[in-house]
Parts: structure tokens; C-alpha cells; sequence
């Protein structure tokens, strides 16, 4: 095969020589019968090949294959994505909503439930004091009233609950824990048989919660009330329907600047 | 927009054929050609080259071909070649053991070797042509091409060659 490598025999085989080039084959293959022979083997080769995957083309082709059910497919598929980005947001948004919507009742109850804790451990520790269980006595009631009124930037009013058979031990200051930077006045009363009543006070500035509520927690019972000015915790061993009574005369003096509750006839 | 579609359906009995001849099996192919053609509608207007359609697709089949027998042999999967897909050809036919033969030593080849082999022989593309689709040189085409029909004739021998002639 003077002069014709494996690779031009290959183009000649594979119809990709110029007629130049074939014609010069052409002429090599009529004088070399070993060439022709490799080129018929080569032939022979590639027919085989075609043999045997050509018949393929000619097979039906699959519905799936259809490139017009396809782009359907894609264009709805696509349009499935929208539809369900569109649902995401919306409930997203439904979402954001609830929660604005159920803010107070999710957040604030943690917060005044705090406070009640706190007025109860408050309680607990210092109702147990004899020498030092207020800070300053209830016969200073003015000087604490001027006090406390200005730590708790609100106007305060010592309750006078001796009608109730209360007597005023005093005060003090505290911090308010679950409010940040928060404090709170806590008042203390005794009756006749030495039962202290405690009344745990703060501005009810971003406490949203109940505007009553009475629990017991160990051997006390719990009277939550709020005000546009106030929370006042009170907590006492006494039962729950003098405690309310309690309230009563408490909150009618606590905060002399709030406005006076109106009752409307029935 | 349908002239598109249109175009592409005209494409798929040689992308058939090339899936077929390059996984000998007819499901696989066919899923592959759906790939394809799922990847060529998704992505026409963004890479859809200037020009005819067929050797974009080419490119794009041969590419997930590619990467369907990485995966494979990630998993580990064995290649039985004793699998002999169904070839087309009556088995009635003489030279149906012979083309048997080829379908299996075909299958042993080299991936390059079998891409360059099956773009000229079964889709009759010039050389320019599949060595674009592949992304190689003319030459390098030329050079998997000769040692694919070289392989392809030791492993089927001589003896078969009779046999074969007849199926022309």
C-alpha cells in the first residue's frame, strides 16, 4: 500500500476525500490488491456496523419522546413552579399576619407571668424579715409615695387599706427582672394576726396582659390587675374572695391620676 | 417556537440510534435521548448554537452519556456484556452470530474509540463534524477512528468475515 497510509484509506472509505484524492486512490487500489483488500475489510466492517444499528432509526419512537409533549410538560411544570412559589408567598404572608396578629397573646403572657413570679418570690423573701422587712416604714408613707413615684416615673399613692384590718409596714424598691432595666415597688401590709400581705408594683408601660387574673401559687394566692399606669401584684395567704376585696380598696387608691372607673347603670 | 419542536423531532431517529449503539440497550438509550431532548427545550434561546440543530443535540447526548457511566461506575454498577440487546436484525438472518459478535466487541471498546467509530460509521458525519461534536482535532478523531476498527477486527477475527459480507 505504497504511498496510501491506514488514514487516507479510512477518508476514502468514509466519503471524505476531495475527487482529486479519491481519483489517486482509486488508481492505487486497481494496482495493489492488498490494498483493496484492506479497504473491503474495512468495508465490510462498517456495514456490519450499520447493519446492525441502523434499523433503529426506522423503530416507532416512544410518546415520551414527542419534543411537542415535552415543551408541554416543561411549560406546565414551569407554570406548577410559579403557582407554587405564588402559594409560598402567600402563605408566608398568612404566616407573618397570624403571628402579627397573635403577638400580644404569644409574648405578653410570658412577660406579666414573669412579673407575677417575680412579686411571689419577692413576697416570699421578704414577708419572712422582722427587723429589716421593709426599707422604709409605713409611717414615712409620704416620703415613700414621693419615692417611688419618681423610680417608677408614675404617680403612686400608698394604699390606706386599714379599713380592711391592714396595717402599712412600709416599702421598698426592687428591680423588676423581667423587664429589662425594669423596677418595681413592693408595699407590705400586716393584719391583726400577723399574716403580710405584699402588693409588687410596676409601670404597666409594654406589659400587655390581662387586666386581672387571680392564681395560687403554693400556700398564697395571686391577684394580677393592670392599668393604663400600674401593674400591682398582690400576694397574701388570704383566700381568694378577700384578696379581691382587697383589690378593690387597693386599686381605688393606688394611682390618684388614673381615671375614675365609670360604671355604667344596667 | 414549532419550528423548533419540529426540527428536533426530526432528529430523533439518528439520536436514537447513536444512544442505542453507544449503551446497547434500548431503555437506557431512549431514556437518554428524553434527557436530551428535555435539556435542549429547557435551554433553547440559551445555548442553542446558530445553525443546524443535529450536532448541538449530538454534543448534548454524547455529554450525557458521559456522565450517566461516570454515575454508574461511582455506584459500582456491573457491565454484563453477556446482555445481548435486541439488535434490529431477524436472528433468522445469516450473519446474525457474526453481527452478535460485533454488537459485544463494540461494546468492549474505549468510550472515546466508540464515540468517534459510531458519529462517522452509523451518522455518516464528516470528520469536521464529530470531532466538533466530541470537542477534539480532526486528527485525534482520525487517530480513535483507526484504533477502534483495528481493535474491532481482532476481536471479531477473521473467521466471521464470510458471514458478514452476506448481510451487505
Amino acid at each position: 500500500m505504497s504511498g496510501i497510509t491506514q488514514d487516507v484509506l479510512m477518508a476514502y472509505l468514509d466519503g471524505q476525500l476531495d475527487a482529486e484524492a479519491r481519483a489517486e486512490v482509486d488508481a492505487r487500489l486497481v494496482a495493489d490488491p492488498d490494498l483493496a483488500q484492506d479497504l473491503a475489510q474495512l468495508q465490510r466492517q462498517s456495514d456490519a456496523i450499520r447493519t446492525l444499528y441502523g434499523p433503529v432509526a426506522s423503530e416507532p419512537v416512544p410518546a415520551r419522546l414527542s419534543p411537542h409533549r415535552i415543551a408541554l410538560e416543561q411549560s406546565r411544570r414551569q407554570w406548577r413552579g410559579v403557582a407554587r412559589a405564588a402559594m409560598i408567598v402567600a402563605l408566608l404572608g398568612i404566616g407573618m399576619a397570624a403571628g402579627w396578629l397573635v403577638r400580644p397573646a404569644s409574648e405578653a403572657p410570658a412577660l406579666y407571668n414573669r412579673l407575677i413570679a417575680d412579686a411571689v418570690s419577692a413576697h416570699t423573701v421578704y414577708v419572712s424579715e422582722n427587723r429589716h422587712a421593709v426599707e422604709v416604714p409605713g409611717a414615712e408613707a409620704e416620703h415613700l409615695s414621693t419615692w417611688l413615684s419618681n423610680r417608677l416615673a408614675t404617680d403612686l399613692a400608698m394604699p390606706d387599706l386599714a379599713g380592711s384590718g391592714l396595717a402599712f409596714l412600709g416599702g421598698r424598691l426592687l428591680p423588676a427582672p423581667a423587664v429589662p432595666g425594669g423596677r418595681a415597688a413592693q408595699l407590705m401590709y400586716e393584719d391583726s394576726t400577723g399574716e403580710r400581705v405584699t402588693l409588687y408594683i410596676t409601670p404597666s408601660s409594654g406589659i400587655d396582659g390581662p387586666t386581672l387574673e387571680t392564681l395560687r401559687l403554693g400556700d398564697d394566692n395571686v391577684l394580677y390587675w393592670a392599668n393604663d399606669f400600674v401593674t400591682c401584684t398582690i400576694v397574701g395567704p388570704q383566700d381568694p374572695q378577700r384578696l379581691q376585696a382587697l383589690a378593690d380598696s387597693v386599686f381605688a387608691q393606688l394611682t390618684p391620676s388614673a381615671p375614675a372607673v365609670e360604671y355604667r347603670e344596667l | 417556537m414549532v419550528d423548533f419542536l419540529d426540527e428536533l423531532e426530526a432528529c430523533i431517529p439518528a439520536l436514537r440510534r447513536y444512544a442505542r449503539a453507544l449503551t446497547r440497550d434500548a431503555d437506557h438509550a431512549d431514556d437518554l435521548v428524553q434527557d436530551c431532548l428535555e435539556r435542549a427545550i429547557a435551554r433553547r434561546g440559551l445555548f442553542r448554537p446558530r445553525g443546524p440543530l443535529r450536532p448541538w443535540l449530538f454534543t448534548i447526548l454524547t455529554n450525557l452519556h458521559r456522565n450517566a457511566r461516570r454515575t454508574a461506575r461511582r455506584r459500582g454498577d456491573a457491565v454484563n456484556i453477556d446482555i445481548i440487546p435486541e439488535i434490529g436484525t431477524p436472528a433468522s438472518q445469516p450473519g446474525h452470530l457474526a453481527l452478535v459478535e460485533l454488537d459485544r466487541a463494540i461494546g468492549t471498546l474505549p468510550l472515546d474509540q466508540k464515540e468517534a467509530l459510531l458519529l462517522v460509521t452509523i451518522e455518516g458525519l464528516a470528520y469536521a463534524e464529530a470531532a466538533a461534536i466530541l470537542g477534539i482535532p480532526t486528527g485525534t478523531l482520525m487517530s480513535r477512528l483507526g484504533r477502534a476498527r483495528a481493535s474491532l477486527r481482532s476481536l471479531t477475527g477473521a473467521s466471521h468475515e464470510p458471514h458478514l459480507r452476506t448481510v451487505k
